[in-house]
């Protein structure tokens, strides 16, 4: 073996190390999707609240799109041939979801029920928290998109205290189109291509 | 100069090599989901994991889920530090290959 090649060799072993480790701390589960059917539902609810002008549209389909939601994950695990290793920077992503999610699931039907709630509150309120869920996960696995994605929500945060109702409608539509619709097919191209790169490693 | 390092022959198998580094990432492992990783087969796979056992590098656990056998795999300290310090030895040979 000359030295170049026992150079390569040693290369070699160094990008297998990278991209195992990058491997094993991939999150591989499918979660793009999610944003998808969570920004379809968002749409959803504000048409029927725009359309039927009932108070609990949002809590009705934002309940129900749990209940399918977690049918669908229970579902692909269910299918899956093996189950996927736990990873600390998988329930670091899944804690700032769930504790996102359990905050609005108590915040938005206080500000119901208290006779507090207003659109430009609502909407101020749901796009600040998916920044941080957004921002937080970004942040942890270093993904550039996210984090833009967290940006969006910021904006229309600051955005959504001003103008009027049907500014604050349109600038909550255009930030799920962006951070939920657009991100959630990105998202998907890129899982689809990380499943493709795949390859075997012998002893 | 400084004298070049030795490389962990443990470590330097190249499917142990992947499945110390897969391991590293993750609290646990199944024998499966390694399996999918490396694209191995489960007689080689069982006999490098062995090796690793035997190195206390990886720590197995074997228990029945839904009535089903689940082999669990975890990195233990002293896995981590040989693969850290392979690490440092690999960029160091690297640095000398480069260096002249």
């Amino acid at each position: 073996m000359t030295a170049n090649d026992e150079e390569m060799e040693l290369k070699d072993r160094l990008s297998l190390i990278e991209n195992m480790i990058a491997e094993g701390r991939r999150t591989t589960e499918s979660w793009a999707w999610t944003f998808v059917f969570w920004g379809l539902a968002y749409y959803v609810a504000i048409a029927w609240t725009v359309w039927d002008q009932w108070p609990w549209a949002w809590l009705v389909t934002m309940a129900s799109a749990w209940v399918l939601c977690w049918a669908i994950i229970r579902r692909k695990h269910k299918n899956q041939p093996e189950p996927k290793p736990a990873t600390t920077i998988g329930r670091a992503i899944f804690s700032v979801w769930a504790a996102m999610g359990v905050s609005l699931a108590l915040l938005l039907p206080a500000l119901g029920l208290s006779g507090r709630f207003s659109q430009h509150v609502f909407v101020a309120i749901v796009c600040a928290m998916l920044g941080v869920a957004n921002g937080a996960s970004g942040m942890i696995i270093r993904w550039k998109a996210q984090i833009a994605s967290a940006f969006v929500w910021w904006a229309a945060t600051v955005a959504a205290c001003f103008g009027s109702d049907d500014q604050c409608t349109a600038v909550f539509l255009v930030a799920i189109f962006f951070c939920q619709i657009v991100f959630g097919i990105y998202g998907m191209v890129c899982e689809a291509r990380l499943r493709r790169q795949r390859g075997a490693i012998h002893a | 100069m400084p004298e070049l390092p030795e490389l962990n022959p443990v470590i330097h198998g190249k499917l142990r090599l992947a499945l110390l580094s897969l391991l590293i990432g993750v609290e646990e492992a199944e024998f499966t989901w390694l399996r999918s990783k490396t694209g191995s087969t489960d007689g080689n796979l069982g006999a490098q994991l062995l090796k690793l056992e035997e190195a206390g590098y990886v720590t197995v656990e074997k228990k029945f889920v839904q009535r089903k056998p689940q082999t669990l795999y975890r990195m233990t300290e002293a896995g981590r530090q040989a693969l850290t310090e392979y690490v440092q030895a690999l960029k160091q040979l690297l640095g000398g290959a480069i260096g002249g």
